[in-house]
């Protein structure tokens, strides 16, 4: 298999209400992808699209419908969708077409526009609960994410104080992202005193709903190198899902990201991730899913991640910087977007043009992850400079 | 940033309301149609796969991690279990406020490996802890329909 390379990034706003329809955010990120790295549309062999569930953005089989937005006219173009996995595996998908030798560019694009849907996009989830067990039941997102917060700070014996703290470090941290829907300088307090959603779950544990795209350019060794003088370099790529019976998982433990980071760092070549990887981006559509994924991804024992959180250690400065860009907290949710947003950062870091929030040491080697579906998929992708 | 956010009026741009109609009637399956005539009765049922010696609740028709068929291995597992873990939510499934919060659990039914979503009752939200045993508390024999509803909730065991 040939080696692949991250050319090229560009991502929207993150916004509550975009103006823009689903297609029109495509090209915007798609746009400034191609941008970023002086390449045409004609240079771009394939196209691959992350989006998650039709039902967000109301259009029926979505992956066409953002085709040419996409730019993925008169192309070969395959729709991926793990639902909040999604845009981790966006680039994951574009690998393959670029590894295998079959293309030599590829724009990997990711979009997700949820303020369509009313009275409110979580509505849209309803009909992934199993029709006839539970869905009578009415359940929300929310509560089965309360559900597994509880059992993981019941087993460790985590306290909601020291889990606020993700919300304060990522809000902070997308003071710096231009495209940051929520970023702000918010104190455990105000997490601790904000709207009760699910116990244990308040307000500004949850990252907001969006609407967004991102898009990555993938090239093959050879075309890289002539596009950039520093490409960075695609080097592992996993996921993997769990039982969809998710009541019969014991949920303390994210076992599909641990699963799905196994592959990725074997591909990479990693075996002591916790050394040698510089930065993360874990996946934190809430605060304790940072720390959730942050165990799952072999970089904290399990059980320690939170006094790791409380010394200072996943800070911009500290010894593993764990979202720099602000994360789904600080700069936005839009699902499948926001994945790839995530992957954004890291290119940008190991490029060293992060700018304001660039992580101090030249970091040389990044994960990042997502997680969806009924909370047992995950994605996983390793970068190195 | 060329973006903008969307105007909320049509008197300031236009925009077009729209739906999906479509409705759906789906079938319980093989597996179900077990679960849901025996929740009539009273009784909850599980599929025990010997292989893997798993006991899946509600019962399916296959093993996922071997699979094994599973339809002459269905159990009956009784009707009482633990908390595995909970919560209290105060917004609907449409991201609504809820006039009064619902007291949730994963039940993890005893002997079992599976579990089951539903509600919590005859106990306050204060009192429950993960571990707390519970049973199942089915309606009136006449009102049950051969839906997850029949059972009403799960209360504390005395």
């Amino acid at each position: 298999m040939r080696r692949v390379a991250i050319v090229g990034a560009g991502m929207t706003k993150f916004y509550r209400n975009a103006q823009e329809t689903s297609k029109e955010l495509a090209y915007e990120a798609t746009k400034m992808a191609l941008d970023s790295c002086e390449m045409k549309l004609s240079d771009i062999d394939c196209v691959t699209i992350g989006s998650a569930p039709d039902a967000f953005d109301g259009v029926h089989m979505k992956g066409e419908y953002l085709s040419d937005g996409s730019g993925a006219f008169r192309k070969p173009v395959m729709r991926h969708f793990v639902g909040g996995g999604t845009g981790v595996l966006s680039p994951a998908h574009g690998w393959f077409m670029v590894a295998s030798g079959m293309f030599d560019t590829c724009l990997v694009v990711a979009e997700e526009k949820m303020s369509c849907a009313y009275p409110h996009p979580a509505g849209a989830f309803i009909t992934i609960f199993d029709h006839t067990t539970e869905q009578a039941l009415y359940p929300t997102l929310i509560y089965i994410f309360a559900i597994e917060m509880n059992r993981f700070m019941t087993t460790h014996g985590y306290r909601k104080e020291d889990i606020a703290l993700v919300a304060v470090k990522n809000k902070k941290n997308a003071l710096d992202h231009p495209c940051a829907q929520l970023p702000g300088e918010v104190t455990v307090e105000d997490v601790l005193n904000s709207e009760i959603m699910a116990y244990p779950v308040n307000r500004l544990d949850i990252s907001p709903t969006s609407d967004g795209a991102a898009c990555m350019i993938l090239a093959a060794e050879h075309v890289a190198r002539r596009v950039t003088e520093k490409p960075i370099w695609l080097d592992g790529v996993g996921w993997c899902l769990d039982t969809a019976y998710w009541c019969t998982r014991d949920l303390y433990y994210p076992d599909y990201l641990e699963v799905a980071a196994r592959q990725a760092y074997k591909m990479a070549g990693i075996k002591e991730p916790s050394k040698e990887i510089h930065i993360a981006e874990p996946y934190d559509p809430f605060t304790y899913k940072e720390l959730h994924h942050i165990e799952g991804l072999l970089l904290a024992p399990r059980g320690k991640s939170v006094q790791m959180l409380v010394d200072g250690h996943f800070n911009r400065d500290g010894n593993l910087p764990c979202s720099p860009s602000g994360g789904l907290l600080g700069v936005g949710n839009p699902i499948a977007a926001a994945g790839l947003m995530k992957v954004i950062e890291l290119y940008l870091q190991l490029k060293g043009t992060a700018g304001k929030r660039q992580v101090p040491g030249n970091p040389t080697c990044g994960v990042a992850n997502a997680w969806g579906d009924l909370m047992q998929v995950g994605t996983v992708v390793v970068l190195r400079s | 940033m060329a973006l903008i956010e969307r105007f909320q009026k049509t008197t300031d741009i236009g925009y077009w309301e729209g739906q999906i109609p479509m409705n759906y009637i789906y079938t319980v399956g093989r597996a179900g149609e077990k679960f849901f005539r025996e929740i009539m009765n009273g009784k909850i049922f599980g599929a025990k796969c010997d292989v893997c010696n798993i006991i899946y609740v509600p019962p399916r028709t296959y093993c996922e991690k071997c699979f094994a068929r599973l339809e002459d291995s269905y159990v009956e597992v009784g009707t009482k279990g633990t908390v595995h873990t909970f919560t209290q939510c105060y917004e609907t499934f449409d991201g609504m406020k809820k006039e009064a919060p619902s007291l949730v659990a994963v039940i993890r039914i005893d002997g079992t490996d599976g579990g089951l979503v539903h509600w919590l009752g005859e106990v306050d939200f204060k009192k429950v802890y993960i571990g707390m045993p519970v049973e199942a508390v089915f309606k009136a024999k006449k009102d049950r329909e051969g839906s997850i509803l029949d059972i009403k909730y799960f209360k504390p065991t005395k």
